[in-house]
């Protein structure tokens, strides 16, 4: 009797206590996982670099605003198991870890090599992929057979591959590291360097298809790609396991790579069957050079237009922060205006590509996160602030001091002067030197493609990678950038001629 | 001496240097209300540092100035308090000040000139301002340059459009710095002549002038300074015919 009471206290206990907690698990559960932000939001956003990126991903030499690759396939199959729409979000390739850490995207998806190193810091899936790494050369060289032979050699492949710590670890070796993958291809073809190692994909994509080139040696060093995964979103990487083992068992993965030609027997160790060895096609790369250089406008001009929108925003911010800047550094009170000249000079002192990188990679270390837009603009708004600074300095120390004094005399405060006499006869003065800055920032404006910015430049970059028509394209995007500061260079010069013209103003 | 309340200025223990330079090493000036006072003595003597210690563009180590009752004292300049600014902006209400260079605004017509500070400072409405402004042109023959640029103008009709600028503000003083040192002797007249028509109306004037025959025409008293020391005042006929002090003497006769 005793011991039933007690056995029913218990339950009640038990009862109640799940009764109370349970609500708020699922909540908590539901709030804060990443599938769950996913769903709600209806996307999975993934990054990966479009820049040199094919087969992974690459702009579709028939639509070049749309992107196609076999990644690109696998992230709509996961998308699709996941109820939601795939959203590829540009990011350059080192920096992807990074990028991931600081919540720019659910997943990073772009050939990532599963390493104990960054095992560190984030999660991987289980593999997608097998890769090996393939050594191409000349077709003309006959000393270098393997790895073995590349003592002495110069031999190029991408920063951050492990095709690199390969070469790193191998003695005597001078290895050339490339931002992308289309450089160390180019450069073997035309004899600066004298061997490629990199991941096969890549080698068959870029440099099979080189008559000039040939592979050196069967593939090696057998590696894994892996979704990368935030270690916070443990669960995200569950479901994500499970949805390629059913992409896996059901065959889905398996067409994609067939699809892509990327299908080999390396892969037998996803796959239960053996395969067929597909031999890579480079249709895609054949097309792209044939096609139309008028499809690539559409994207050019996307590009245009965001570069325009960030260079008259940040020159917004740059004359408004410049003019507050140089009035105090000329009228402020003593700690103030030491403090305006230090940031005129350490503005004008560092690199903008420092701050670049400060400002969106470096402040989230310290807890601070911008967007990309945001680190564009202040960015680019702060460093071209000191050069204005000083532009308006000129023109109002250019300004006659018997003004200010006539001002004062007549009983206006200096507040008043300045904003009714000074100013507007130096802004006339400084008119010319902002117009002229502002041409500049438009060409300083493709530094933030380093910052997941896909301007002008960086479009650029991306078609011309995978097509490999840097000539013609280059010479679009030249035009496009003379095009949108001509006009500003004839006005600089037209207000120039009417301040010569008045001598009273000056 | 005169009495306080008809005192207008009263400049006392003055003491100045700049650069290292003890320029002013305690100087004293009263002048009357209504009382037209001309500054002569040779260049660099501080003439013009003098004058513009009157209405604060110049600042001082000791001593003070008194305008109409305000007290203005040495003050910090580098980082003034607002007692200070407040003092100084209250003493520039009542005293106008004409240039050596005319300083007019080269952004702002004539007429913008004048009703800048009625309007900017004074509050005064725009209509009414431009009502004054144009009975001032008028009365120095320029109501036809109302909409000129001081670019389109003569140095002579700058500086008279200069003149009637201060006097939008009603002053109760008028402060001369040098004001036809710059101008082309065939337009000396007609500013003299202006300055003539305004000091024949009673207001308190200082007049820092090379002009010595001007300055005996005009001047209720004449006052010599020479190395930043009055080194003799008087009425206009004494300092010019029967001069006391013998540096006042040597410059005279380096004059005429």
């Amino acid at each position: 009797m005793l011991k039933y009471k007690f056995y029913y206290l218990r339950v009640c206990i038990l009862l109640g206590l799940f009764v109370f907690l349970s609500p708020n698990i699922s909540m908590a559960q539901e709030n804060d996982s990443a599938l769950y932000r996913i769903q709600e939001r209806g996307t999975l956003i993934w990054g990966a670099d479009a820049e040199g990126g094919a087969p992974y991903i690459f702009p579709d030499p028939e639509n070049p605003e749309k992107y196609i690759g076999f990644e690109v396939d696998l992230a709509d199959a996961i998308a699709k198991k996941l109820g939601v729409k795939a959203v590829h979000k540009q990011n350059s390739w080192d920096g992807l870890v990074p990028a991931l850490e600081r919540g720019d995207f659910d997943i990073a998806m772009n050939g990532i090599e599963i390493t104990d190193e960054r095992k560190n810091t984030i999660l991987f899936s289980q593999p997608y992929y097998i890769y090996t790494e393939q050594l191409v050369v000349r077709k003309d060289e006959t000393n270098i057979k393997d790895i073995n032979d590349l003592k002495g050699k110069k031999v190029g492949t991408m920063s951050g591959t492990v095709a690199q710590d390969i070469l790193e670890n191998l003695s005597g070796v001078d290895v050339k590291i490339y931002p992308t993958q289309v450089e160390p291809y180019t450069d073997l073809a035309i004899g600066r360097i004298d061997a490629v190692l990199l991941d096969l994909p890549i080698a068959a994509f870029y440099g099979k298809p080189n008559p000039e080139l040939k592979y050196a040696g069967e593939p090696m060093g057998e590696g894994l790609y892996g979704i990368a995964i935030r270690q916070e979103d443990a669960e995200l990487k569950v479901k994500i396991d499970e949805i390629l083992a059913e992409l896996i068992r059901s065959g889905e993965l398996k067409q994609i790579y067939e699809k892509w030609g990327l299908w080999n027997e390396a892969q037998d160790k996803l796959y239960e069957q053996v395969q067929v060895k597909n031999g890579y096609t480079n249709a895609n790369l054949e097309k792209s050079q044939r096609t139309s250089i008028s499809t690539f406008f559409p994207a050019l001009l996307k590009g245009a237009a965001l570069t325009i929108f960030i260079s008259v925003v940040s020159m917004t911010l740059a004359v408004t922060l410049g003019l507050f800047i140089s009035l105090i550094r000329l009228y402020g009170r003593a700690p103030f205006t030491s403090l305006a000249t230090s940031y005129i000079e350490i503005y004008r002192g560092t690199p903008l590509l420092i701050q670049l990188y400060l400002l969106y990679y470096g402040l989230p270390n310290i807890g601070i996160s911008l967007s990309p837009w945001l680190a564009a603009f202040i960015g680019l708004g702060m460093n071209y602030a000191a050069y204005e600074a000083e532009i308006y300095r000129a023109g109002i120390t250019a300004i006659p001091k018997g003004q200010m004094e006539a001002a004062l005399s007549l009983g206006m405060s200096q507040k008043l002067a300045i904003k009714r006499i000074i100013l507007p006869q130096a802004l006339r003065i400084s008119l010319p030197g902002i117009t002229n800055d502002f041409i500049a920032l438009f060409k300083d404006s493709s530094l933030v493609s380093i910052i997941a910015m896909v301007e002008l430049t960086k479009t650029y970059n991306i078609l011309a990678s995978s097509t490999l028509r840097y000539f013609e394209l280059g010479l679009i995007t030249a035009t496009l950038y003379f095009g949108m500061s001509y006009p500003l260079s004839l006005l600089a010069r037209r207000l120039e001629n009417r301040l010569k013209g008045k001598k009273g103003v000056v | 001496m005169s009495s306080p309340e008809l005192t207008m200025i009263t400049v006392k223990d003055l003491h100045k240097s700049y650069n290292g330079n003890h320029l002013f090493k305690g100087i004293s000036l009263d002048v009357k209300k209504g009382e037209v006072v001309a500054i002569i003595g040779p260049s660099g003597s501080g003439k013009s540092t003098f004058l513009r210690c009157i209405n604060g563009l110049e600042n001082f180590q000791k001593g003070e100035v008194i305008v109409d009752g305000i007290r203005l004292q040495a003050i910090n300049r580098s980082n003034p308090s607002k007692e200070d600014i407040e003092v100084i902006r209250k003493i520039r209400l009542k005293v106008g000040m004409v240039f050596q260079q005319f300083n007019l605004f080269p952004h702002m017509t004539v007429l913008e000139n004048i009703i800048e500070a009625p309007v900017h400072v004074l509050g005064i409405d725009r209509n009414i301002a431009i009502e004054n402004a144009l009975t001032l042109l008028r009365r120095i023959n320029l109501e036809n340059k109302t909409d000129s640029l001081p670019e389109d103008l003569s140095g002579g009709e700058q500086q008279r459009v200069a003149i009637v600028r201060s006097l939008a503000m009603k002053p109760e003083v008028m402060l001369f710095d040098e004001p036809t040192s710059s101008l082309d002797p065939e337009m000396v007249g007609e500013v003299l002549y202006v300055i003539k028509d305004l000091v024949g109306g009673g207001m308190t004037t200082l007049i820092v002038t090379h002009l010595m025959q001007f300055a005996r025409e005009v001047a209720d008293r004449v006052v010599v300074l020479d190395k930043g020391d009055i080194i003799e005042t008087g009425l206009p006929d004494e300092i010019f015919i029967n001069p006391k002090n013998e540096r006042t003497k040597s410059f005279l006769s380096r004059i005429y």
